[in-house]
């Protein structure tokens, strides 16, 4: 008798408007195992989580809990069968004591009255961390006094409260430190011994192969392997998640480089990064990449006067810079194009040429006035160049697609002329056409003669694109290589481990 | 925001104009009209236009009564203890620059939230006013000397609101400093990334609406020679809801002049007519007050949709 | 567990409790008749209206998150207070009784309230506006019953209530004491309470839990008109009858319930911290009126007042954020 797998989720196929994030996609996770998810950014996996926590509806394909199909998922039934997510975000009142938190909703009181019941609440919140996490936790802590990783703590035994049949953490270690992943991991183990079902996604790879029993590779919408975690090694799941497909997505350069546009000498954020170095020279494209949290965005925020850094020093044109401010920043040549796009990168009430012309106002200024005709035809010949899909310039960017939206957030700083320009994850969320306009514009930018650093976590667009790259891990730089010295493998195993490919292979030989 | 949507406020002032023009036959005569210009229109177009420019930059103000008041306040003053018209005027200014100066300063420098600290000085402009004049006696002016000043700006408010209809027009379409602080108002933070001093804006216009709320303050204290303390906030509301009435005019949902000062007529004809038609003045306030609402309702509504 | 942030918050607390005391021995040592009981039993007496309305704004900003700017605010509560007087009043003088004047008043306040809970949760007006727009309505409505002018008003419960009950203690103070001693533990120790502050502090964590956000919103509302209601009652019978100028009332509400954040232990709003905060402002408006300083003094003051506690919490913000 084959007993029914905890969960199934079978040739699932989704798209949204036009993009097809789920092409096939199959994942089966058997009961009382720990399963890895594992595949690059945009590969499918959060779609695919999505689909299973009832906010999204799937194409086509089927959904089995337990061995019984499930049509129409939402978020309720879904926690009605029993699955449990550990979101990125902690979902916790901020103001409210541990206990009450872990017991909102299922307040004890003293029988026969309305009040709640402390010493019991107390009681019982004590009780259920030691019972999950053997730790002490002090009951009347308020959430937003503990740290990252004992949130995460209370969220879990939140979770655990519920008596879950299946646990899904998506990324749980990003904001944690090794100790306190490994207690994670214990009780992981613990859970699991105890006869709960785990699915664990993570692009720490490391972890996935200690932790984990089984691993599913998610590559391009669609399930590439399911393969045994112990067994497996690293360098063979990282081949397993690269898409070795060549794209015509990339423009043929003949890079020619100038002199260095931006320099960095030994630039600590405290917290975030330490002791960073690096030298952009003008038409050169350099890339930055490292999982959340290695540090790669802080370079960004630091470059652009959004975060100060604790010590070293920015220099641009050889001249040093001590932006505290963004408009420090552009005023001293530095331009960023940031990575949420609707927040930060363009206005979504505003036109399309209002947008375009925000960072150069400067230059259409006549006696204090807008003058106007100029603007039009700037923001014209722009729109044209870029190929900006849109019925004219006066339209809101809100009702852009994505990938023309984040061309205006790019045009903004192409009319600027700005010497330095950093690109934050520049085509997220983009569909392949536009992707390649921006690409085509991202390297006009640096035969024009600006230094361009692109911080990227699609390691297939900063292969595609930089001429040299640095990775960082945990805050450090680790690699700072000709784009060429690095294929795939390589660069997504310094990526995911900090440690280059060469000495991985050593290590095993031993 | 869908086409009709738009249309309505022009249409809702044509339907109640067509009203209070069958019902009353006194309403559509020359004096009326001009009593609709002139007197309460004024002086709130001006207090409507400074609105219009907070509102824009993505603020709201509540003192600006506090200004119209401390510019009035200067005004008399100076002209009861016998200083020239150029000067009084001159002290109107100072007057209501100082409370444009105290809300850039909170709204600006402290980065304090537009409607608490415009809240605060609306109250401690309230103490102000009752200190000065001793509990709230108003001051007149002694009504022998004839005042050539007050004949003028008797004269010239329309003239005056024209030149701010034309001036807050010009800064919030046609200039640099109009684009800045209406990024500012809708995309604060893309303003912020894009290089634009937000806040350093934001307390430069608090300053410009205040000045402008002064000169709705001489124009007030003229035609009644006289100033009466806190007789500015009573027009604040019916400045909000002309502010928030005129955003349904503009195809983006902003603030704007035009729609402005089409809530602006709305808002005076509504007083006019019920007035005309004997409805008491209590009930005006609340007559305006549920148009104010149902037009916060249609602009939040629509809002959404759009 | 982050110890800096903790220490501040403390410190906040303990600044706002000293300065408290501050006030008292400052005026103590200005007015000889400052610390004698009858005087503070007045101040009792005068702070019930102010802490009724309190009680009720606070409510709403919990449940709207601390945000007073883009969370919950209830600015009607002042208007609603005169409205409630007005009715009270008008019944009264009409020659009906008090029962039927105390269930029109409760009626009015809910009414309001109701549609405070309509325009911010159905409408989706921004609840500034929305109840600045209703303030606006209330309050001419308020004109139309008064014709802008007091209107008298006696009646037993509204004597009774002006009076002093046992023990020589007003009855306007056993009322405050008592709708705090009703309020306090509905809000921090009931579940429902537990859960308005969730709705509050992190709505969509609220949501997750499965929590009805609206419902609770909206009842924060209706909630408030309620003890604007009551409110009202004892107003009139405080000033013998309804008269005027409601509205000033609102700042001093504002006040109370943003300093109220100040003293409470977790700087969060909680009626505890109105309740102190009224007394606040009771005592110094009582210590002005001792030491013979204008009362013309006072808006300025509790101007002075918001934007301080503002100003600090940007700063408390940033720090617990």
């Amino acid at each position: 008798m084959t007993v029914a797998s905890a969960l199934a989720l079978r040739a699932i196929r989704k798209s949204f408007g036009g993009v097809q994030a789920l092409d096939g996609a199959t994942l089966v996770v058997e009961r009382g195992s720990v399963h890895g998810l594992v595949g690059q950014n945009g590969a499918g996996k959060s779609t695919l989580i999505k689909i299973l926590a009832g906010i999204h509806h799937a194409d086509a394909g089927v959904i089995e809990v337990d061995g019984v199909k499930q049509t129409a998922l939402t978020p309720s039934k879904s926690e009605r069968l029993g699955i449990h997510f550990i979101h990125q975000d902690r979902l916790l009142a901020p103001s409210l004591t541990v206990a009450e938190a872990l017991l909102l909703g299922h307040e004890p009181r003293w029988p026969g009255t309305p009040f709640i019941n402390r010493r019991r609440l107390e009681r019982q919140a004590t009780e259920a961390l030691r019972r999950a996490f053997d730790i002490a936790l002090p009951a009347r802590a308020l959430v937003r006094e503990l740290s990252n990783a004992e949130q995460q703590i209370v969220q879990i035994t939140r979770a655990l409260l519920n008596q879950p049949k299946i646990l899904v953490f998506d990324e749980p270690t990003t904001a944690l430190v090794r100790r306190e992943a490994d207690f994670l991991f214990q009780a992981i183990r613990r859970f699991r011994a105890e006869g709960l079902t785990v699915l664990y996604i993570s692009h720490y790879l490391n972890e996935i192969r200690d932790l984990c029993d089984e691993v599913t590779v998610v590559r391009n919408g669609r399930d590439v392997a399911r393969v045994d975690a112990r067994s497996t090694p690293t360098t063979r799941l990282v081949s397993l998640m690269i898409d070795r497909s060549v794209d015509q997505l990339f423009p043929a350069r003949a890079p020619r480089f100038g002199e260095i546009g931006l320099e960095v000498v030994a630039l600590t954020l405290e917290g975030v990064f330490r002791d960073v170095s690096l030298g952009a020279r003008k038409g050169e494209i350099l890339g930055v990449t490292g999982l959340v949290g290695s540090g790669a965005k802080g370079l960004a925020q630091a470059l652009f006067g959004l975060a100060r850094p604790t010590s070293g020093e920015i220099r641009v044109g050889g001249a040093a810079v001590r932006a505290k401010t963004p408009r420090a920043a552009v005023a001293a040549g530095i331009a960023l194009v940031p990575e949420d796009r609707r927040r930060h990168g363009v206005a979504l009430g505003l036109s399309v040429r209002e947008n375009t012309t925000l960072a150069s106002l400067g230059r259409f200024r006549r006696f204090g006035f807008l003058a106007a005709r100029r603007e039009v035809a700037a923001v014209d010949g722009l729109i044209a160049r870029l190929s900006i899909h849109t019925p004219n310039a006066e339209t809101p960017v809100r009702a852009l697609s994505g990938g023309n939206q984040q061309k205006v957030a790019l045009a903004k700083w192409l009319i600027k002329g700005s010497e330095v320009i950093v690109l934050d994850e520049p085509t997220v969320g983009v569909d392949v056409a536009a992707k390649a306009d921006i690409y085509r514009e991202i390297a006009e930018l640096a035969a024009n003669g600006a230094a361009v650093v692109l911080v990227s976590s699609d390691l297939m667009e900063v292969q595609g694109l930089a001429d040299r790259t640095l990775v960082f891990f945990r805050g450090a730089v680790v690699a700072d290589l000709e784009t060429h010295q690095l294929d795939q493998d390589r660069l997504l195993t310094l990526v995911t481990t900090g440690r280059d490919d060469r000495e991985t292979h050593v290590k095993a030989a031993e | 925001m869908s086409a009709y949507a738009r249309f309505g406020l022009p249409a809702a002032l044509i339907v109640l104009i067509a009203l209070f023009a069958l019902t009353t036959p006194t309403f559509l005569t020359l004096a009326n009209l001009k009593s609709i210009a002139v007197n309460h229109f004024a002086i709130l177009a001006l207090a409507s236009l400074a609105m219009t420019l907070v509102v824009s930059a993505g603020g709201i103000d509540l003192s600006v009564g506090t200004a119209i008041d401390m510019a009035a306040l200067a005004y008399i003053v100076i002209l009861q203890q016998g200083g020239a018209p150029a000067l009084a005027i001159l002290g109107a200014v100072a007057g209501a620059g100082l409370v444009g100066l105290f809300n850039a300063g909170l709204i600006g420098g402290l980065a304090l939230p537009p409607f608490l600290a415009t809240l605060g000085t609306l109250f401690i402009g309230q103490s102000v006013q009752q200190l000065a004049t001793n509990g709230g006696v108003p001051i007149y002016l002694i009504a022998g000397a004839p005042r050539p000043i007050f004949a003028l700006i008797d004269a010239s408010r329309l003239w005056l609101v024209g030149l701010a209809i034309v001036g807050v027009g010009a800064l919030l379409t046609a200039s640099v400093f109009g684009r800045r602080i209406v990024a500012g108002g809708v995309g604060p933070a893309v303003a912020f990334y894009s290089g634009v001093p937000v806040r350093r804006d934001i307390g430069k216009v608090m300053i410009l609406a205040a000045l402008i709320a002064g000169v709705a303050g001489v124009v007030l204290s003229s035609s009644v020679r006289s100033y009466a303390p806190l007789s500015g906030n009573g027009y604040l509301m019916d400045a909000i809801g002309a502010t928030f009435l005129g955003t349904t005019f503009s195809r983006w949902g902003r603030a704007n002049v035009a729609g402005t000062l089409l809530g602006v007529l709305l808002l005076s004809v509504v007083k006019n007519g019920l007035l005309l038609t004997g409805v008491s003045f209590y009930w005006q306030q609340v007559a305006s007050g549920v148009v104010i609402f149902l037009v916060l309702a249609l602009s939040f509504v629509s809002r959404r949709e759009g | 567990m982050s110890k800096p942030r903790n220490r501040l918050a403390a410190a906040l607390r303990l600044g706002a409790y000293l300065a408290f005391a501050a006030i008292v021995v400052a005026f103590a040592l200005a007015a000889p008749g400052f610390l004698k009981l009858g005087n503070l039993l007045n101040v009792l007496q005068q702070s019930a209206i102010l802490g009724l309305l309190a009680f009720g704004l606070t409510v709403v900003v919990i449940g709207g998150g601390g945000d007073v700017v883009t969370g919950g605010i209830d600015l009607s509560v002042a208007a609603n207070l005169g409205l409630s007087a007005a009715i009270y009043a008008t019944i009264i003088q009409r020659g009906y009784p008090d029962a039927l004047a105390v269930v029109a008043c409760l009626a009015a306040g809910l009414a309001v309230g109701a549609l405070n809970a309509v325009a911010v949760t159905v409408l989706r007006i921004v609840p500034l506006l929305a109840t600045l727009a209703v303030a606006n309505i209330v309050s001419g409505l308020e004109f139309v019953l008064t014709q802008n002018s007091v209107v008298t008003a006696s009646s037993p419960l509204l004597s009774w209530l002006a009076d002093n009950g046992p023990l020589a203690i007003p009855v306007m103070a056993y009322a405050l004491i008592l709708v705090t001693l009703i309020a306090w533990p509905a809000v921090q120790a009931t579940p429902s309470g537990l859960r308005l502050q969730a709705v509050g502090a992190h709505r969509e964590a609220a949501r997750a839990a499965g929590l009805p956000v609206t419902a609770y919103v909206a009842g924060s509302y209706l909630v408030s008109g309620l003890l604007s209601a009551l409110a009202g009652i004892l107003s009139a019978a405080y000033l013998t009858g309804s008269s005027p100028g409601s509205s000033e009332t609102l700042l001093s509400v504002v006040v109370a319930a943003l300093l109220g954040v100040v003293f409470s232990p977790r700087l969060t709003p909680t009626i505890g911290g109105a309740a102190l905060a009224a007394l606040f402002i009771g005592l110094l408006n009582n210590g002005f009126q001792l030491v013979n300083i204008s009362s013309y003094w006072v808006s300025g003051v509790e101007g002075a007042l918001i934007l301080f506690v503002v100003a600090c919490t940007p700063a408390q913000r940033e720090a617990l954020s």
